[in-house]
């Protein structure tokens, strides 16, 4: 079938190039512009979720592995498995913010949600953009059918954040017809129900390769399950390999290129961990919304209380935030695939390296999504009080689930060294104008008190706020990359500090450019962006500080101090009144909704 | 044969309902297709894949033009076409079942789907009031069906147990929850469903106006008495209690 393009309402930009320019509404992409198909989509999954998924998640926690098998069945049967593989295999080949749609409105359980997106993403996308038209046309129609489960092994106990560091090693058999693979596997998820593994290995101890696995080699043994802290529906095991006899046929890509694989793949991985997030996100606030409605304290519900009020306004900006950035960034990459040609031979590699551009991106979507849902199920527990600490209600299970988004996929500490690294990296080859903007920034601030710009709109202030934070971060990394040179990497504190400061800017902007895009004056909308503004700015500025002062001292300090004091100057906006118009909105509706 | 099967658009069960210049708002909320409609879908599909192979299933809806997003989800589940009587009054359910009438004469229908209750203002008649236009037998609040020759049997629940029934078409059928569990709309379904026909009719052609005006809506809310009866001394809590059920509410003699 013939699948038509979705009205493309993306600008083509690069990535990282948010910092030093300005967007209009109209060239992002926002989660009001989904198509009806796609909002159709959407619903389908949510459906699916709260019909299938949820009233089964106490057999999923139990490790019935039947259950989620024959729910990972039935999405193959619905398409939902297929929508990154190519046609001719039994997909159905859209775009890329169908299928975040699909993994952010797939909730109901962590577990299942972390079965699904291993499978379709770090488990079927390397054999798409990898595989020859023999493995493709082997193993895709069965992934894509959720015939068979896919897993990607690549972690050891001895190299995690440093995947390079991996030591289990692949040998050719003397007649050349197969790789012996040695070695050992942690944490592989889905490893217990999978039928292919990608695994990792380093041909004669040096060449980083990639071989197709499947369940059942000689010489492969799924390790016992991990007994973890969350989502413990999804099986993780270790996976031994003893002279693992896997034919030559069943390399993936070419010797000694698998880091291509493993770190491309990743960035797909970490802009969809944002997308559960959201999911998860949303539906612990709902949890948590729904109880406070009931509970009455003090003989009035809790609803009615300020502070319970507070949590609820900030889990649904930071949710909204989320959304903006998610969908803005998915939505610049599909305008970059757009272009390219489906039958060109270099198809695959074209769309890594589009995809690629926008590798800080997707550094900071993973972080902060996780961040953020972690504050938002964090948030609903409280809510519960007692009772969030206990099984019988969803919190606690929800507040387990979310802990292991801060480490898979890249802990959010390589996350953020990569977000801070990536744009220093871009700025010193030329490839972003990072130099040029910090340059005039410097120059600006250094030349004393500006001329006040003035900004038109409900968010105005926000406006202004969002500039101040584009020049305190440009501000900040000159002064950092002055003091450290290239030894800016060494000091993870600091790259820490401006990846937040970094993070905090993208989402500011993103949110701002999604409200006004709507062009909703008093919406709720509004109400959650003046909020997550004021929010997000403590952070730019708390940020700012510690950068600053662990770049200089003395004179200089005081200098620097004079002129953050000066960019971060604003009137402080009424967030205790805001939270509460933001809580009592979404009280009513019960739940997360525009 | 031709089955038409009708559909309507209503809020979503999740949605609170609030009333803004005399209606339930409907701005921003998710509407979805009547999940008693979706029965009325899903046994036309089940036909045409069994004993009515060669079926052509038609989904009709009369509603405002937003009403298009409850017929794209019928053609998504695999209706083969669509039409959307198109106007921006409300109609009640007698004026409904006259364009209903019409659309099954025009279109040559041999059996017509309705729900047996709308999930909104709960009326039964939209079946029961296209038949009698027809001069169709109908048969409502059904449980099973089954179609052999041209004549259709099935069962058709009563209090207690059920009616087992027979009728030659052209029929009027009526749902309920039970007749089947409707499918859901596959990807590439609801891709192909984008392409499918889906017809636009203005009410005018149908010359039909409402027979009813609504005057004005309100919610009910019911409030709590929060009458806490202190349970100290329990025989005197015994007696206030037994006091309140039998005068104050009346459900004791």
């Amino acid at each position: 079938m013939v699948v038509e393009a979705q009205v493309k309402t993306a600008k083509r930009v690069t990535g990282g190039s948010f910092l030093i320019e300005d967007l209009n509404p109209d060239d992002i992409f926002t989660l009001e512009d989904l198509s009806s198909e796609q909002k159709q989509i959407a619903n389908l999954a949510a459906d699916f979720a709260e019909d299938k998924i949820l009233p089964q998640v106490h057999e999923i926690e139990a490790k019935n592995w039947d259950v989620s098998r024959k729910l990972m069945r039935d999405l193959g049967d619905l398409g939902l498995l297929g929508i990154d593989v190519p046609e001719q295999y039994g997909g159905l080949d859209m775009d890329k913010i169908t299928s975040t749609l699909v993994a952010e409105n797939l909730t109901g359980s962590g577990s299942f949600s972390v079965t699904f997106s291993a499978h379709v993403t770090i488990g079927t996308l390397p054999l798409v953009w990898y595989g020859t038209p023999e493995q493709k046309e082997k193993y895709l129609p069965k992934l894509a059918s959720g015939e068979w489960i896919a897993a990607y092994a690549l972690s050891e106990s001895s190299a995690g954040s440093d995947a390079m560091n991996i030591r289990t090693r692949a040998t050719l058999t003397p007649d050349g017809k197969h790789y012996l693979l040695n070695g050992e596997k942690m944490w592989i998820s889905n490893a217990g129900i999978a039928n292919l593994f990608t695994v990792f290995a380093k041909i004669d101890g040096e060449k980083f390769s990639a071989f197709l696995v499947e369940a059942g080699t000689p010489g492969l043994t799924v390790g016992a399950e991990e007994h973890k802290l969350g989502i413990r529906g999804s099986s993780t095991c270790a996976l031994v390999l003893a002279d693992c006899k896997v034919p030559v046929e069943n390399l993936l890509g070419q010797a000694g290129k698998g880091h291509h694989i493993a770190f491309n793949i990743l960035n797909v991985g970490r802009y969809k961990l944002a997308a559960s997030a959201v999911g998860g996100a949303r539906s612990s606030l709902r949890d948590g919304i729904r109880y406070a409605k009931e509970r009455v304290a003090f003989g009035k519900p809790i609803t009615s209380f300020g502070l319970v009020q507070e949590k609820i306004a900030e889990s649904a900006a930071g949710v909204y935030a989320t959304e903006a950035v998610l969908y803005r960034v998915v939505g610049a990459i599909d305008a970059a695939l757009a272009e390219l040609d489906k039958n060109s031979p270099t198809f695959a590699a074209e769309v890594q390296k589009r995809i690629e551009e926008f590798a800080v991106e997707c550094s900071i979507l993973k972080f902060f999504g996780s961040e953020m849902v972690e504050r938002v199920v964090d948030h609903t527990l409280q809510i519960h009080g007692g009772f969030g600490y206990v099984e019988e209600y969803s919190a606690e299970r929800a507040y387990r689930d979310s802990r292991i988004n801060r480490i898979f996929e890249g802990t959010n500490e390589i996350n953020r060294l990569i977000t801070t690294g990536w744009m220093i990296k871009r700025a010193l080859q030329g490839t972003l104008p990072l130099l040029p903007a910090i340059k005039k920034v410097m120059d600006e601030v250094m030349a004393g008190p500006a001329a006040k710009v003035s900004y038109e709109g409900p968010l105005a202030p926000e406006r202004a706020l969002l500039a101040g934070a584009k020049k305190i971060s440009l501000f900040c990394a000159g002064a950092a990359s002055q003091k450290f040179g290239n030894d800016l990497g060494e000091q993870q504190e600091v790259m820490g500090a401006l990846a937040d400061m970094l993070s905090e800017v993208l989402a500011l902007e993103s949110s701002i450019l999604r409200t006004e895009k709507a062009n909703k004056p008093n919406s709720i909308a509004v109400k959650l962006t003046k909020y997550y503004a004021a929010h997000s700015f403590r952070i730019i500025e708390t940020s700012a500080e510690r950068v600053l002062a662990a770049v200089a001292e003395g004179d200089t300090l005081r200098i620097q101090m004079t002129i953050l004091r000066r960019l971060t100057k604003h009137e402080p906006v009424n967030t205790v009144a805001l939270g509460r118009e933001i809580s009592s909105a979404l009280v009513e509706v019960g739940r997360y909704r525009l | 044969m031709r089955i038409l099967t009708v559909v309507r658009q209503v809020l979503d069960a999740e949605e609170s309902v609030n009333i803004q210049e005399g209606a339930v708002a409907l701005d921003g909320r998710k509407l979805v297709l009547d999940t008693m409609d979706e029965y009325g879908v899903e046994e036309a599909l089940r036909l045409r894949e069994g004993a009515a192979a060669g079926a052509e299933v038609v989904a009709l809806a009369i509603g405002p033009a937003r009403t298009e997003e409850a017929l794209r989800s019928a053609l998504a589940m695999g209706a083969d076409r669509a039409i959307l009587v198109e106007t921006e009054t409300p109609l009640d359910v007698i004026a409904v079942s006259a364009v209903v009438a019409q659309v099954a004469q025009s279109e040559k229908i041999d059996l017509i789907f309705c729900g047996g209750q709308q999930a909104d203002w709960d009326s039964h008649a939209l079946g029961a009031a296209t038949a009698e236009r027809l001069q169709w037998p109908q048969a409502t609040w059904t449980s099973l069906l089954a179609l052999q020759g041209g004549m259709l049997s099935g069962k058709h629940d009563v209090d207690g147990g059920s009616e087992s029934f027979a009728v030659p078409l052209p029929a009027v059928v009526t749902t309920q929850q039970g007749l089947n569990e409707p499918r859901y709309p596959t990807l590439p379904n609801i891709m192909k469903a984008k392409r499918k026909e889906l017809r636009r009719v203005p009410l005018t052609e149908y010359g039909v106006s409402a027979k009813l005006r609504v005057v004005g809506v309100e919610v009910q809310v019911k409030q709590r008495r929060k009458n806490i009866i202190d349970g100290k001394d329990a025989s005197a809590a015994a007696a206030t209690l037994i006091d309140l059920l039998r005068h104050d509410a009346g459900v004791i003699g």
